[in-house]
């Protein structure tokens, strides 16, 4: 760690490992109660929200399998917006109508690092895994994805926001007809 | 009666009957048997589209797909040929390469050991003197190969039929029109990056259809989109343009945005600085349509195709242009594997090229917020397909399905530039029943027979 680093690096202290994980759970329950609007309000202004394709690549056992030129989003917070505006003020988002029951199990929530930004805020590494399930209409069967997100929690005006995340699917064919949910 | 799998000839005929009616009996879109004859006579005689060449940069380079149930190989050779396989190693049948893409020069199965390189050619056997001798021939254990494969403008096929006719004869005058759609820059299309897949509860015609030959359906399934500006919020959108049914169920629907003919953003929204070279590339005719139109369609029977241009989702003013190729792999009666390429021309500026993809990613695919929506309804045929009703053969609880738009009625226009038979419309119903017309002819056709040498 060369001496700047040293300087911005936050420890992580018991309170923000509290904090970040009980906003984690927020996030999802907005989510889950299909309060969308709530849920952008969480989202920093210049978010960065990406899912690269998940491939299989031949090797070993750690041989890295993302591809990030193939991807299934790559939205900014307008983009999202306009994705939230189809579902609350258009009468035909047909797979979103009406909403099926969906549930995101967040879990093995871990800070990797904490630093202090150029603009003096406070910006936390953070890894979780993620299970999202959803059933609709009278299907025995329901749909699921799973894998693990890299995100940005960053504190702004004293306000948890997310300011980037990354969601790597743990399939390489999409379990889901559709991505038509947040993960 | 001739069986074919527990459909007779006669219940085929009756079919053809019907599509000559203008209707599809339902329970086609769910019938265990009828599927089961469709891998064989539609997926095991037609062309199938396994890659882009642009996903085969190097030699050494392989990616790996399926033809329905056969897993296929398909490698780029040290001097540059393309060749496909049967994934499969020819020792005890194990799937060889479980890879979607990489490269390398050979593969060697984990089961005994047998290794081949990427000619197909069997190199490597374990301890194969010892336990095979000398008398063994190497080469009768090369991997399997697929008995056709050819490419059109940078579009890689395979055809497991050994007396398939050429691809060239096959695409017949779809290959004007992929020309035109491929064929405008210099340097050809590239994808970007692995195909995205995901799998609807769906029978593939009803996928392959609505998506290739029923631009009718856009002014509701994406009423939303219209509603939102994405998609011009005209109700008679996008029925403004020409279907032209082309050889052997192939078809384009070249469309308008409005009903002046003249597009608001010429040359589909591409940058300026190309346009030179898009007029140097297509002849009149073709530079008129890519001048002023966008093209959705299919290359029968599984291989849709849409160049289209839309906005991004975050506002930001301006049309981005992109060609989305598409696979409906079957994988069951009520289930189709969707694969999904993105391509722009290869002399776009990198800018452009990562707009394009992000106004793909918005629209189209099973992020996008047009194809969300397709997703769920080709859904709900399936789910209403399964019943005593909807899989009734006889007929007589009126079982089926309303192809009639157009029929009889809106006749082709004469002085249409372009080959193929061409509607001044395309709400029609005319492609599809081209579709289903070489359908059930693929279905009816019998293997030729080679007369015995007497």
């Amino acid at each position: 760690m060369n001496q700047q680093e040293a300087v911005k690096t936050l420890t992580i202290s018991y309170e923000v490992q509290i904090e970040i994980t009980q906003f984690l759970y927020r996030e999802a329950h907005l989510l889950d109660s299909r309060n969308y609007r709530g849920w952008l309000d969480l989202l920093a202004e210049d978010i960065v929200y990406q899912m690269p394709a998940r491939i299989t690549t031949e090797g070993k056992h750690d041989i890295p399998n993302i591809d990030y030129k193939s991807r299934y989003f790559e939205e900014t917070k307008q983009s999202l917006i306009t994705r939230v505006k189809r579902l609350d003020s258009t009468s035909s988002a047909w797979a979103e109508i009406s909403g099926p029951r969906q549930r995101h199990f967040i879990s093995n929530i871990l800070i990797e690092k904490g630093v202090m930004n150029d603009e003096g805020n406070e910006e936390y590494f953070v890894r979780s895994n993620f299970l999202f399930k959803r059933n609709r209409g009278s299907a025995l069967t329901s749909e699921e994805l799973f894998g693990c997100r890299e995100d940005v929690i960053r504190k702004e005006n004293g306000e948890w926001r997310l300011a980037s995340r990354i969601i790597y699917p743990d399939q390489t064919v999409l379990g889901t007809i559709n991505l038509s949910m947040f993960l | 009666m001739e069986r074919h799998s527990g459909i007779t000839k006669e219940t085929l005929l009756n079919l053809k009957e019907k599509l000559k009616d203008g209707v599809l009996p339902q329970w086609v879109l769910a019938d265990r048997d009828m599927y089961d004859l469709e891998i064989k006579q539609v997926f095991g005689k037609t062309w199938q589209f396994l890659a882009h060449e642009s996903e085969l940069k190097e030699p050494g380079s392989y990616v790996t797909r399926w033809i329905a149930n056969d897993p296929i190989l398909l490698t780029k050779t040290k001097s540059g040929e393309i060749k496909a396989f049967l994934n499969s190693c020819t020792h005890r049948g194990t799937l060889l390469c479980t890879a979607d893409s990489g490269k390398q020069k050979s593969f060697t199965c984990p089961f005994h050991g047998w290794t081949y390189n990427n000619e197909g050619g069997l190199v490597g056997i374990a301890v194969g003197n010892k336990v095979y001798g000398e008398e063994m021939n190497k080469e009768d254990w090369n991997l399997r190969p697929v008995p056709n494969v050819d490419s059109y403008q940078g579009m890689i096929f395979g055809n497991l039929d050994p007396n398939a006719e050429s691809l060239s004869d096959y695409l017949g005058n779809m290959k004007w029109y992929l020309d035109m759609m491929l064929g405008r820059s210099d340097g050809g299309m590239e994808v970007q990056g692995s195909p995205q897949r995901y799998v609807v509860e769906a029978n593939w015609k009803v996928t392959a259809e609505n998506f290739e030959s029923d631009p009718y359906h856009v002014q509701f399934t994406h009423k939303s989109s219209k509603e939102l500006g994405i998609a011009p919020n005209d109700p008679f959108f996008p029925g403004h343009g020409h279907q032209v049914v082309l050889d052997n169920g192939h078809g384009i629907n070249l469309v308008q945005f409005d009903d002046t003919g003249v597009s608001p953003i010429p040359y589909q929204g591409m940058p300026e600085s190309m346009w030179p070279m898009f007029q140097k590339n297509l002849n009149e005719a073709q530079n008129d349509m890519v001048k002023d139109t966008f093209f959705v369609g299919g290359v029968y029977p599984n291989l849709g195709f849409l160049q289209f241009s839309l906005p991004l989702l975050d506002s930001e003013p301006g049309l981005y242009n992109f060609l989305n190729f598409r696979v409906w792999r079957p994988l069951a009666p009520d289930k189709v594997e969707v694969w999904s390429w993105h391509l722009i021309d290869k002399d776009a500026p990198e800018e452009y090229k990562e707009k394009s993809y992000v106004t793909f990613l918005g629209t189209f695919g099973p992020s996008g917020l047009l194809e969300q929506d397709d997703a769920e309804i080709w859904s709900r045929v399936t789910q209403a397909s399964n019943g005593i009703m909807a899989q009734n053969k006889d007929l007589s609880y009126n079982s089926f399905l309303n192809y009639l738009m157009g029929m009889d009625r809106v006749q082709p226009n004469e002085d249409f530039p372009g080959p193929g038979v061409a509607y001044p419309l395309c709400f029609l119903d005319t492609l599809s029943r081209s579709m289903h017309k070489k359908w059930i002819d693929l279905l009816l056709a019998e293997s030729p027979v080679k007369e015995e040498v007497r």
